[in-house]
């Protein structure tokens, strides 16, 4: 196996090349490779949810991931969701309703959130099993659900 | 006291939000500097064992390795105990408990310093150890430090306290084993210590910058005015970033005070879950007697705390867990006695509630159990017992201010616990029971804290009228920014977004003390409101000039300075500006303190607390009768704050509070085996996910004034002290059976069914 590889991807919608050893990890080559330190990591094992991304618009645990699979994909972070200066609906939704308390969590919520309402999931009862992979200690989810209801009216 | 004014009790979007909802807030763990090491911690893996030696020659030789640290190179005291001396940062010649730490690793990559600390392992010669808290307490057990492992004795002994007198028409006897619990705040342990020549800057995510300050100033010898501690962003904390991150803390500033490069410790998961401190587990025996009427005569409670290996705030969690075991009711007769005992467990620190929430489980699981045996209903058998206006006593014998608010948030609670229309989410064949449960909590700290009990805050008042604010205590996502800006904002009768918070630093403001006991808000707040008011004595002058009135005579709102009773008025910027032309001093200091108070330790009487908040839960369950599967289908908390200083951040108290407790009631199982934590991981130990939660119908009451800012009170541990028994309550109601143990999971339920259990016959 080679000492490092080349691995070409688009990050928040540059394109950009890093040269990485072959086992480098996805979240770690989002926040010390590309300094996206937005994405967090939580547990390392898949179970928290903090290091939430999306690749090609699906949410998926960067910490379970080998950056090298990601090869010609396109990874969206937290950080991606600002455009031109103004946050996503589900940003101004989670800080409207106070679905971030101290924010750990926030950053995975967010990205699995966007998916959500992308795929116009809006029943409570599915939206709280398919964020049951992003867990939180603070907020009891009450507001989070909140903020998907908000972020979802607003969308429309 | 400034008037009611906005933007108090209002929801307006808390100041750290959104950069902490688009990736900008950096936490430990996203700060690097060049030339950082990474630091590991070499610990023990087993629970009772002489340390014969142990070799680091080979880890120093490993690839990456910059320094390995062992006992003898600490230069001050090898001590972390934040009460008791009685816990070596690096021990030497035996272990007590598992994770104990053997030496320090400082690599270029945290990989390699993992690796390193793993590689050290040396002789041990096991030693007996003791687990269970109770045996602990044994002449014959073997001991973890000096002659026996009992640590304090805390006793409430109130009217008649001899048991062979305490007689009763009704008497109900239990024996509770009540479980521990982890913090599992989403980020773990984290800090960066960086030296510059003889003083040292550490950052870190905690409760308390000021303890991290005194340990390491205690482990390297150096006077507390070199060590600047400042407050990182916090990924949770619920307790656990209290007493634990002078641990790590002193570590990290060890290895940089060795290597004089910046040095990052980060906790994995998986080792922050096998050795960072717990919610004490508990076992509490009661004897409860009531007459036939209903009326409670006596309350026997024998409590023991199983602290682990060190003293912590083992005494100051027992303190209070001492004066919380009747809960608010009205007992003439008390008998409690609190004890502790050291034990080779995992060792117990602060967590959320402190203590009070083990003893009221087992108050409010007896309160059920003893309505049952009079034939009463439980609701009405509450009614009956609550403290009243006519009966207003703690059981340490301290007159309640507003002791209706007992019988007003279980009203409340019961009303919108009946109003809710609950969808069901578990299916038909699951049995239904509801359950109520009460808390009266102490707010602050305990009187034998009270010396902790200050707080600093500084105020500078810029000359665009915006304004700086320090204060001592932290934000952990409680909401301690958002509501040190608006008791700021209301008080100055400005907009909120003109006052920017910053996290502490212990070169800013003096030691206020840890963000504990429910105190944030309530201690920042009055330090601010007392900077606020030095600084008025500058200002008031100035825009008395302004106006052609005299300085007694001014107040300040909606942005602008005019005379009292709606007389003229100018812009504050004006006023500021004014300020700052003829170079007034705009920088004020604030401080709080409460009031001495009296309590005797032997009997347990006086005022263990300045004042008190009432909360009443009221939960719906839903359980599996074949599997033991529990849903809670809809809480109602109704909670007695005082005063709403930022709304969605009180709601949100609640709302986490009663999920986090949810989740210590049924799922978040400790499997301890010989003191090793068997499940450390979000995988084997369950905390509770957006499928599980229930909604809550939180219900605010302001009709009693609290002495926080503006009246309010302590919420954030009100929040999660009566979910569990009200959980236990409803399970219980549900199968019609007697559970006293936590957590509920499914195996305990199936087996408190018993012969009524489906499969009974496969159970033999």
């Amino acid at each position: 196996m080679p000492e490092t590889i080349i691995i070409h991807l688009t990050i928040n919608g540059t394109g950009r090349s890093f040269r990485t050893p072959p086992g480098r990890r996805l979240l770690d080559l989002i926040r010390d490779d590309a300094g996206q330190t937005g994405t967090k990591e939580g547990c390392g094992a898949g179970e928290c949810g903090a290091c939430t991304v999306l690749l090609d618009g699906l949410p998926i645990p960067s910490c379970l991931v080998l950056a090298a699979s990601c090869e010609g994909h396109e990874i969206t972070t937290v950080e991606g969701l600002v455009h031109d200066g103004s946050p996503h609906a589900v940003q101004e939704a989670m800080v409207e309703t106070g679905g971030v308390q101290c924010g750990f969590c926030t950053p995975g919520v967010i990205m699995t959130s966007v998916a959500l309402l992308e795929n116009s999931i809006d029943d409570r009862e599915e939206q709280g099993r398919r964020l049951a992979g992003n867990l939180c200690r603070c907020t009891g989810y009450e507001k989070i659900f909140h903020a998907l209801e908000v972020a979802g009216t607003t969308d429309d | 006291m400034t008037k009611i004014q906005p933007p108090l009790g209002g929801s307006h979007r808390r100041p750290d939000a959104m950069a902490k909802a688009t990736g900008q807030t950096r936490y430990v763990g996203d700060l690097a500097l060049p030339g950082m090491l990474h630091a590991a911690i070499a610990v023990s893996d087993r629970a009772s064992a002489r340390v014969l030696n142990f070799d680091v020659a080979s880890a120093r030789r490993m690839p990456g390795v910059e320094a390995v640290v062992t006992a003898d190179e600490i230069p001050g005291d090898n001590q972390v105990g934040v009460i008791f001396p009685d816990q070596p940062l690096l021990v030497t010649d035996r272990v007590r408990m598992v994770g104990d730490r053997l030496a320090l690793v400082a690599a270029r990559t945290p990989e390699e310093a993992w690796d390193a600390a793993r590689a050290i392992s040396p002789a041990y010669e096991d030693q007996p150890g003791v687990f269970d808290p109770e045996k602990a307490l044994d002449e014959t057990s073997p001991t973890l430090h000096g002659t026996d492992n009992l640590l304090h004795t805390f006793q409430v002994l109130r009217g008649q306290t001899d048991p062979d007198h305490l007689d009763a028409d009704v008497i109900v006897e239990a024996h509770y084993e009540i479980g521990g619990q982890d913090h599992a705040y989403l980020e773990p342990q984290a800090c960066l210590a960086v030296p510059e020549g003889d003083r040292i800057t550490i950052s870190a995510s905690c409760q308390c910058p000021f303890y991290i300050q005194q340990a390491v100033a205690r482990v390297l010898a150096i006077p507390l005015a070199s060590v600047r501690v400042e407050q990182a962003p916090t990924g949770g904390a619920f307790g656990g970033k209290e007493d634990y991150p002078s641990e790590p803390a002193a570590c990290a500033a060890m290895l940089a005070w060795r290597t004089r490069r910046p040095v990052r410790l980060l906790y994995s998961r998986e080792f922050d879950l096998q050795v960072t401190t717990k919610r004490h587990a508990m076992v509490v025996q009661h004897r409860w007697g009531a007459d036939k009427n209903g009326r409670l005569v006596f309350a026997e409670v024998e409590a023991v705390l199983d602290c682990g290996a060190y003293a912590g705030l083992s005494t100051v969690v027992a303190e209070r867990a001492n004066v919380s075991a009747i809960g608010p009711y009205a007992v003439p007769n008390i008998m409690v006695r609190t004890r502790i005992a050291y034990t080779n467990n995992l060792f117990g620190g602060a967590y959320r509630g402190f203590g009070a929430p083990q003893v009221s489980f087992a108050a409010e699981a007896t309160m059920d159990t003893l309505a049952h045996r009079l034939g009463m209903d439980p609701l009405e058998f509450r009614r009956i017992n609550l403290v009243t206006p006519s009966d207003p006593l703690t059981c340490t014998d301290q007159p309640l201010a507003a002791p209706q608010m007992a019988q007003a948030c279980l009203d409340r609670a019961v009303k919108d616990s009946e109003e809710h229309q609950i969808a069901p989410r578990a299916p038909d064949s699951w049995r239904r029971g509801r359950g109520i449960s009460l808390a009266l909590y102490g707010i602050n700290l305990h009187r034998g804290g009270q010396f902790l009990d200050r707080s600093s805050a500084v105020v500078i008042l810029q000359p665009d009228a915006s304004v700086i604010v320090r204060v001592g205590l932290t934000e952990m996502g409680q909401g301690n920014l958002a509501a040190v800006q608006t008791v700021t904002a209301a008080a100055l009768g400005i907009q909120p977004d003109k006052v920017q918070v910053w996290q502490p630093d212990t070169t800013t403001v003096a030691d206020s003390g840890p963000t504990v006991a429910s105190r944030g808000s309530h201690s920042s707040g009055r330090a601010v409101l007392d900077a606020i008011e030095r600084l008025r004595r500058r200002l008031d002058p100035i825009a008395a000039e302004l106006l052609g009135c005299r300085p007694e005579d001014v107040e300040l709102a909606d942005s602008c300075a005019r005379v009292s009773g709606g007389g003229p008025s100018v812009p504050l910027i004006d006023v500021t500006r004014e300020m700052a032309a003829r170079r007034i001093e705009t920088i004020s200091t604030g401080w709080y303190r409460s009031k001495p108070r009296v309590f005797d330790e032997a009997t347990g009487m006086g005022e263990p607390y300045a004042s008190y908040a009432m909360a009443c839960h009221v939960v719906d369950v839903a359980v599996d009768p074949d599997l033991g599967l529990v849903r809670v289908e809809h809480v109602a908390a109704a909670h007695d704050v005082g005063r709403v200083l930022h709304r969605t951040a009180a709601e949100g108290q609640v709302e986490g509070g009663v999920v986090q407790a949810m989740g210590w009631a049924l799922t978040e199982e400790l499997k301890l085996d010989q003191g090793r934590l068997l499940n450390p991981s979000f995988t084997d130990y369950l905390i509770p996910t957006s499928d599980d939660a229930p909604p809550v119908t939180v219900a605010l009451l302001e009709d009693a004034p609290g002495r926080g800012p503006f009246g309010s009170k302590g919420l954030g541990e009100p929040a999660f002290i009566p979910t569990a028994a009200a959980i236990r309550n409803a399970v219980c109601a549900a199968l019609d059976v007697e559970i006293n143990r936590l957590p509920l999971t499914p195996p305990v339920i199936v087996r408190a069914l018993a012969g009524n259990h489906r499969f009974k016959h496969l159970m033999e």
